[in-house]
Parts: C-alpha cells; sequence; structure tokens
C-alpha cells in the first residue's frame, strides 16, 4: 500500500506549496502511454492519461506481431487496456486535448479540454449502435483545399513555371522537378514546395515524402561550399574515417552539419565511384581522389 | 553530315569518318578523361598538353578518352604516333607532359623510361577484326607491350571494348569500332525471337547481382501482355565500392545504348530508360551525347534504320538512396515516387513500369548484348565457366599494387585476380581478407582464394562473386571494424519500410558498436545470430535480407578476432579506438 502512502504525503505536500505535486500528466494513449501510465502509477503518482480519440490503445491494435519476438500484438496490449481502465490511480480522460501548460517542473497546471462525447458514458454499454445512427459523424467533413501559406516571389514563381513546363505531361516528373530545384536553390525553400503541391493538387505531405526520402534533396539551407567525404567500402579500408576527422577538425563542424561562417557543409556519401583511386571526396562537384591527410587541407583552401 | 543511317553503305560512311579521327596520320595525344583521370588530375595534364602544342607548335591532335581501367596509374596520357604505335605515360604531371612533349618535338625522342606500355595493334571486339600500327619505330619497342603487363595478362575486353580507345562523346569513333552493327543485324535481318533464342544461346546472366538469365527475362517480357512495353537500365551502382558502370558509360555510352536499342527491338518496346546515380555527373553528360548522337543518326527515335518502329530512351537521375538499385524500387522511383521496393510477384517482365511489361538489366548486361550478336552466341558461350558464359567487370582496389577496373572471363580464382592481376599487396603484407561481392558478403578469408570467380557457389569450387568491387584487405584491417562497417551502411540506407530490417539494423549496430568499444559480452555474438535469422526470415526485399549475411560472414570466418575484441578487449590490427592494438597472444 505504498501508493496510499505516498498520496497521503503528497496531499500534505501540495496544501503547502513546497515539494512537487505528486501527480502525473501523461499525453496520448497509444501503447507507450499506457506502459507509461501503469509503471507511474505503480510508483506511486497519480496519473491523467490524456487521449484525443475516444478510446485508448493506439495503432497497436492494427499490428499483426510485434518485433522483435514475433508476438501477437493484440495479446499484449488487451491485457493493458484492461489494467489501465481499472487501476484508481488512473484518470483516463478521452477525446480531450491539452489547451494550455503553465508553472515548472514539479508544479504545472495544465488545462484539459474534453470534446463532448454526445452519450451518456454512465449508460454506456459499448454496443456500437449510435455509430450507426450518428448524425454528426455521417456528415462528411471534406478537408479544405491546401493553400500555400506564403505567395512567391515573382523571380520565384517565373523559375518554379519554367521548371514545370520542362516536365509537362510526364508521369514520373516528380523527383526531376524536386531535383532541379534543389540544384536551383541548392535545397527545396518550403515556400516553393507548397507552391508545387497546390498547382499538382496533391497534399504537402506526399511531396515532403519523396523529398525526405532522397539523401541529396535537402530540406534545409546549405553552406557556401558542399564538402562530401566518401565512406564506400574502397574508401573506409584506406582510412577514410580518419579523413573525416581531419575535416571535421579543419572545419569545424561534425559531419552532416554547416559550420557557423555558413562556408562549408559537411556530409559523408558512399561511394563516388572512385573506389580505384580511394580515399576519395568531392567538394561543389569536383572529385578529388587518392587524398592523404595533409592534402586534404590545402584542396579546402582552394574553396574560398 | 548528320543523314540518318539506313543501310550497311551509310554505316561504312561514317566508319570511315570514325577511324579518320581515330586513327589520324598525324601525332594524336590523348588524355584519359574520366572522373576518375580527372579526380587525380588529368585536367591540368590536358591543360598543359594543349598549351604545350600550341607552344612548340607541333602538329597534333588532342583527344579525350575514357579510363581504361588502369586507375592506379592514372593520370594516363596516350602519345599515338603517325600511323602508329600507341604509347601510354603513367601518372602524369603537367611537368612531365610538357617534358615529354618537348623532347618529341626536338627529336622524336619517346622518353620510354616513363612510359608504361605500348599497343602494337587495336583489337575491334565487336567486327574481329582490328587495326595494326603500321609503322615500327624502333626507339619504341624498348615500352613493354600492353597485354605483357601483369594487369592486362588475363584480362579480356568485351563490355569494356571501347573504353579508353575512342572519344566518348564520338558517335563516329564508336562505329568505327563497330557500334551498331549488331543493331544493324538484329532489326534488318533478324525476327525478333531469333535476336531472344541467340541471346539465350550466349549463356548471358544478369550482372547486376542477382545473375538471373537475360534471355529468359527478355522472352518473359515479349511475351507479356500488353502493346506498350519498356526497358530500363540499372546504372544505379549505389554497391559502396563499385565504380564499373560509371567507366561504362563515361567511357562507351554506346555499348550500352546499342544493347538497349536491341533489347527493345527484341521484346517490342517504345521507351527506354537509363537510371543513373546522382554521384556520377560525367556520366549522365556523356550519355545525354551519346542519346543525341544517335537520335540524330536516326539510330535512336523514329523509322529506326528505316525499319519503322520508335524507341526513345531518356535518362532519369537518382538522388542518393541505394536501395534505388533494387529493381522494383528503381521502377518506383523512376514513376516519381519515394524509392520503396514493391512486392514480387508480380515481376517486373509482367508489371513494371506504370503496370506495363517491364525489363530491367544492369548496364554490364546492357553492354555485353552487342558483340553476342554481331559474333555469335558460341563465341561469347566459349568464354567463362560451366554456369557462367562470358566476362564480367569488376574493380579491384584496396591493399592491392594494381588497382582498377578489371574485366575478366568467369573462372579466374581469386588468386590470380589478386596476386596476377593485382600484382600482389603493397609492402608484401600478408592477405587478410577480401570483401568481393557487394556488402552483402562479407569479407571472406585467404583459404578460399583458390576458388573460382563465377556467379554460382559451389563448395570447394567456385565463388559467387556477382557483382561489386574486389576490396582487398591486409593484416592492417580489423573484420570486427568492417563488420560493424557494413551493418552502418545498410542501416544508413534501409529505407525503413520493414520493421524486421529497420529495428533489427539498429539493434545490430548497437551491438558492434558495444563490441567495438570494448563493452561486448559473449552473448552479444548469441544475440547476433538470433536477430539475423528473424531478418533473413521476415524482411520485405533483398537490402534486409541480404544486410545480416555481411556480419555473419565476417563471424563466422572471424569468430577469434570478435572474441578477442570482447573477452580480451583488444583489437589486433588496432583499428578499433580504445581497445588495445596487441595481438591475440597472451
Ligand atoms: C538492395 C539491392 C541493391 C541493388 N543494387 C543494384 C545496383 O546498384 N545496380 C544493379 O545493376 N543492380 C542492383 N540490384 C539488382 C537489381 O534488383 C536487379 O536484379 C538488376 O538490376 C537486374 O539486372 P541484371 O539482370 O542485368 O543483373 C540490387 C538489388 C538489391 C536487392
Ligand atoms: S568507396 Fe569511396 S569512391 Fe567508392
Amino acid at each position: 500500500m505504498t501508493s496510499d502512502a505516498n498520496q497521503q504525503k503528497v496531499a500534505t505536500t501540495n496544501k503547502d506549496d513546497k515539494g512537487p505535486c505528486g501527480a502525473v500528466l501523461v499525453c496520448g494513449g497509444g501503447i507507450a502511454g499506457i506502459q507509461a501510465s501503469l509503471d507511474l502509477s505503480a510508483a506511486g503518482f497519480r496519473v491523467y492519461l490524456v487521449e484525443e480519440s475516444p478510446t485508448i490503445g493506439g495503432g497497436m491494435a492494427r499490428l499483426d506481431k510485434t518485433f522483435p519476438t514475433g508476438d501477437c500484438a493484440t495479446c499484449i496490449i488487451s491485457p493493458k487496456l484492461v489494467e489501465c481502465m481499472r487501476d484508481l490511480n488512473i484518470e483516463v480522460l478521452t477525446m480531450a486535448d491539452v489547451a494550455g501548460l503553465e508553472g515548472e517542473a514539479g508544479h504545472f497546471h495544465a488545462k484539459v479540454q474534453k470534446r463532448p462525447r454526445s452519450v451518456d458514458s454512465a449508460k454506456c454499454t459499448g454496443c456500437g449502435d449510435c455509430w450507426a445512427a450518428c448524425p454528426v459523424r455521417n456528415h462528411p467533413e471534406l478537408p479544405a483545399e491546401f493553400q500555400p501559406q506564403i505567395q512567391l516571389k515573382a523571380e520565384d514563381a517565373t523559375r518554379l513555371d519554367e521548371i514545370l513546363a520542362r516536365h509537362e505531361g510526364d508521369p514520373g516528373a516528380m523527383v526531376p522537378v524536386l531535383r532541379e530545384i534543389n540544384n536551383a536553390y541548392r535545397y527545396l525553400p518550403r515556400e516553393i514546395l507548397e507552391q508545387l503541391a497546390s498547382r499538382w493538387g496533391v497534399r504537402l505531405a506526399s511531396v515532403l515524402r519523396v523529398a525526405s526520402f532522397y539523401d541529396q534533396l535537402r530540406l534545409e539551407p546549405v553552406g557556401h561550399h558542399v564538402v562530401e567525404a566518401c565512406d564506400g567500402t574502397s574508401c573506409h579500408s584506406k582510412g577514410a574515417r580518419a579523413m573525416l576527422e581531419r575535416l571535421e577538425e579543419k572545419i569545424g563542424v561534425a559531419a552532416g552539419g554547416t559550420d557557423p561562417s555558413g562556408r562549408f557543409t559537411l556530409r559523408t556519401v558512399r561511394c563516388l565511384g572512385l573506389c580505384a583511386s580511394s580515399p576519395a571526396m568531392r567538394i561543389d562537384g569536383q572529385n578529388f581522389a587518392r587524398l592523404d591527410l595533409d592534402g586534404v587541407s590545402d584542396i579546402l583552401e582552394q574553396f574560398k | 553530315m548528320s543523314q540518318p543511317i539506313r543501310t550497311a553503305e551509310d554505316l561504312k560512311g561514317v566508319e570511315a569518318a570514325g577511324l579518320a579521327t581515330l586513327y589520324p596520320d598525324k601525332l594524336k595525344i590523348v588524355v584519359g578523361s574520366a572522373s576518375c583521370g580527372l579526380a587525380v588530375g588529368a585536367g591540368a595534364v590536358l591543360a598543359a598538353a594543349i598549351a604545350t602544342v600550341k607552344e612548340l607548335g607541333l602538329d597534333a591532335t588532342i583527344a579525350r578518352t575514357g579510363c581504361i581501367g588502369f586507375c592506379s596509374q592514372e593520370p594516363l596520357l596516350d602519345l599515338l604516333l603517325p600511323n602508329g604505335p600507341r604509347i601510354s605515360y603513367a601518372r602524369m604531371t603537367p611537368e612531365k607532359t610538357r617534358s615529354l612533349l618537348a623532347a618529341y618535338a626536338k627529336s622524336g625522342e619517346l622518353s620510354p623510361d616513363m612510359a608504361l606500355g605500348r599497343f602494337a595493334g587495336e583489337e575491334h571486339v565487336l567486327t574481329g577484326e582490328g587495326h595494326v600500327y603500321t609503322s615500327s619505330q624502333k626507339a619504341a619497342e624498348a615500352v613493354p607491350e600492353w597485354s605483357s603487363l601483369d594487369f592486362f595478362r588475363g584480362q579480356q575486353k568485351v563490355i569494356l571494348r571501347s573504353c579508353g580507345s575512342i572519344d566518348p562523346l564520338s558517335i563516329d569513333e564508336a562505329i568505327a569500332r563497330g557500334a551498331y552493327r549488331g543493331a544493324m543485324v538484329a532489326i534488318q535481318e533478324m525476327p525478333q525471337d531469333k535476336v531472344i533464342d541467340e541471346v539465350i544461346n550466349s549463356g548471358l546472366r544478369g550482372r547486376g547481382g542477382a545473375a538471373f538469365p537475360t534471355g529468359q527475362k527478355w522472352r518473359f517480357a515479349r511475351k507479356a501482355a500488353g502493346d506498350t512495353k519498356y526497358v530500363v537500365c540499372n546504372a544505379d551502382e549505389g554497391e559502396p565500392g563499385a565504380c564499373m558502370d560509371r567507366t561504362v558509360l563515361e567511357g562507351d555510352p554506346h555499348a550500352t545504348l546499342e544493347g538497349m536499342l536491341i533489347g527493345a527491338f527484341a521484346i517490342g518496346a517504345q521507351e527506354g530508360f537509363v537510371y543513373v546515380r546522382n554521384e556520377y555527373p560525367l556520366a549522365i553528360a556523356t550519355l545525354q551525347t551519346a542519346i543525341d548522337e544517335a537520335e540524330k543518326y536516326g539510330l535512336l527515335g523514329d523509322d529506326i534504320l528505316g525499319s519503322g518502329w520508335s524507341f526513345r530512351v531518356r535518362i532519369r537521375v537518382g538522388a542518393g538512396a541505394y536501395i534505388c538499385g533494387e529493381e522494383t524500387a528503381l521502377l518506383e522511383s523512376i514513376e516519381g515516387a519515394a524509392g520503396e521496393p514493391r512486392s514480387r510477384p508480380p515481376f517486373p517482365v509482367v508489371s513494371g513500369l506504370w503496370g506495363c511489361p517491364t525489363v530491367v538489366n544492369n548496364v554490364k548486361t546492357w553492354a555485353s548484348v552487342a558483340p553476342i550478336i554481331t559474333r555469335g552466341a558460341a563465341w561469347y558461350a566459349a568464354m567463362g565457366t560451366r554456369s557462367t558464359k562470358g566476362t564480367t567487370v569488376f574493380s579491384l582496389e584496396g591493399a592491392v599494387n594494381n588497382s582498377g577496373l578489371v574485366e575478366i572471363p568467369f573462372g579466374l580464382t581469386l588468386r590470380e585476380m589478386i596476386y596476377g592481376i593485382g600484382g600482389g599487396i603493397p609492402n608484401d603484407r600478408p592477405l587478410k581478407a577480401v570483401q568481393a561481392g557487394g556488402a552483402a558478403r562479407g569479407c571472406i578469408p585467404p583459404s578460399f582464394l583458390d576458388l573460382t570467380i563465377d556467379m554460382e557457389d559451389r563448395p570447394n569450387e567456385s565463388l559467387m562473386i556477382g557483382t561489386g568491387g574486389i576490396i582487398v584487405l591486409d593484416d592492417k584491417a580489423c573484420m570486427v571494424d568492417m563488420a560493424r562497417y557494413l551493418v552502418e551502411f545498410f542501416l544508413d540506407e534501409s529505407c525503413g519500410k520493414c520493421v524486421p530490417c529497420r529495428e533489427g539494423l539498429r539493434q545490430m549496430a548497437g551491438i558492434m558498436d558495444r563490441i567495438c568499444t570494448g563493452e561486448g559480452s559473449e552473448a552479444d555474438l548469441f544475440l547476433l545470430e538470433r536477430l539475423a535469422g528473424t531478418m533473413k526470415a521476415a524482411a520485405v526485399c533483398g537490402l534486409g535480407g541480404m544486410a545480416p549475411s555481411a556480419v555473419m560472414t565476417n563471424l563466422q570466418h572471424f569468430r577469434d578476432e570478435f572474441e578477442t575484441h570482447i573477452r580480451d578487449k583488444q583489437c589486433p590490427a588496432g583499428v578499433c579506438r580504445g581497445l588495445a592494438p596487441t595481438g591475440t597472444t597472451n
């Protein structure tokens, strides 16, 4: 009965507002939120589990098996659902959103807004008949057509027009068009992607999905010069790691980043196709091979 | 000049023009200017050659060519004397170029001490004929013949037939060495099924890794229902440590284009795509020029060779994703989507690009087609082994004296490859392992050296090395570190679609990290084995299925090294940071 004792203590410390309060708010009632709530409750905390959808459980119940054990997903989650609903220390708030959060660690005040359920939950048996009859749910609500937030500058708009015109009628234009934008701006500016999505009448998410899949398409601006150090197998066997460290030291930024002055962006690639003359790197598309550690600094000097 | 080619006479006319620039009757200076040459200074050598010729008033033409394969000797500069012979100079610099040309201009001096090798003639593989350099120069005889160099002995050039010999931007020179004869014969004289029969009889198998019989693939596509069909060339070459496809496209783009033309004709396709990875800008530019030139000659486009049949080729450029080399992911990418693999079946030959029958072949596969048509299936099938016919290209690299592109008939042993062609290991260090056949094959120990290179694994006989580089590792390499490297590679490149691959690789990488930093335990090895089993059984595509075998191969052959890392917290090769570099003795 340690949890009772704890709650006693919480109640007293809470009154004079000195120690931390003994309650925790968990956002999201998927498997992670449920487990967190159960563990916290077992540790003696009062838990508020807030979930935006009508039920807890999240996406796990839809899975067939779980990795790496291959266990049946439903068999894992259902006992936890029951346990969570029965736990007196856990208050489940479904169809609810956290509307505001104030205070500091140990003394947060959360404002939770519950959306109407239109059902008397005391009388609900979960038969589901109301779903078929519900006038609200059966009214289709189409999402508003996507409108770009930012208007493009005239030059950007013409540039985009030109790029799109070059790929008119090509059913697989997405990757080539993104590549051209990426080459023109050296990354993919958000406003242009939004514009692209609305012109093509697709969701921004579909464009972002392709844009984020490919290594060479960048969603963030890059430095003045892009240094690509090869970490392919041949280069690795010829000391690519030491070379990368030398580059990181000289440029002053870890691989994947841009140095504070914006002169260089450093990244690694897997094989530049210069494997028989490894180790190799590429700066702004210019190849350098058969490198040695000291030569690297001289080469960087050529790129002001 | 660019009249469409219709007849054999037309082709002869172009051939004559090509021969005139290929073997001019005055001095010709040729600089190997593929990416690999340019990366080590071929650009400066070329500029020096141009400047010196002007300065000295030499009567010479200057040309570029692709990579002849001997990357460790680059930059290479060739002097093609009037009426021959052709002499290659290795490891050139602007200064050496100036002094070489100055000596030649002054007294015809050939500086044999700087020379690497000499061509007494040129073999035109496609026609079976050749070009003999007539004039013999006494001074040139001090230079060894190319074919007597270790690096070229045992090689047989079919795919690389014109790489390093022609100007890749000149279709005339390609035609002078026999290009598009095969296409003409196939399109004008052979029924489609006969073309496919010929390819089947040649025994040609895919050079992209899976080793599927090419002719059969074509037959499936030809039989598949539908009027719209596609051919696709897979030039994604994502395998780290491989640069063969780049060399072919940069050095002889018409080899691939002609193959696609013949394949498209055979299956009845109207459109082709070449999917080239983003990392190969020079290959893309060269190929685009080649396509434009071929269209001018009516070898691509409408009414090809007067047959009424149309076929176009377009280039699609990747955007940096290894998985796009997998054929279904590649098709997704061509369609403009994220390159995530599709489940098979249906196979692309039935339902590929936009649901139409599609043949996907590797660059080297396509480049092997034309010689099969011009020289015949029997000629091709005479090369290679019982199960795998013909030749293939590897990049030989890592700890070897002669690194570069090597084309051999199947059936050579790894030992002949490394100690013969490769000239052994620098400073005679001991060989520790070979990473061959792609990242997923892991590293194999020296006990495999006498197995033959093949496309099938037969115990005590042959080793499947379908594609990729042959990366030689000496005793300075750590096999645990290599295993960790390979896992990290696959982790990076996993598309994340299926859990076994996405999460399994993350776990594997964690375990390898632990072992390499001295935190590993015996139980980790057991965990690795279990994880590998799960991934192999459950991953959606080849990547997740193959990835664990890289680690398992290393573990199987170098278990003691793993155990030294775990038990003694030592890295025998001194590669893993934080572990003592002492040997296993204690
Ligand atoms: C993960 C993965 C990566 C691959 N990468 C390549 C590649 O880079 N180049 C290639 O030609 N084939 C690659 N393949 C093989 C292709 O899927 C396909 O088998 C090949 O393009 C067929 O051509 P072929 O019959 O001429 O070999 C890869 C396969 C897998 C599973
Ligand atoms: S491994 Fe570095 S260029 Fe291929």
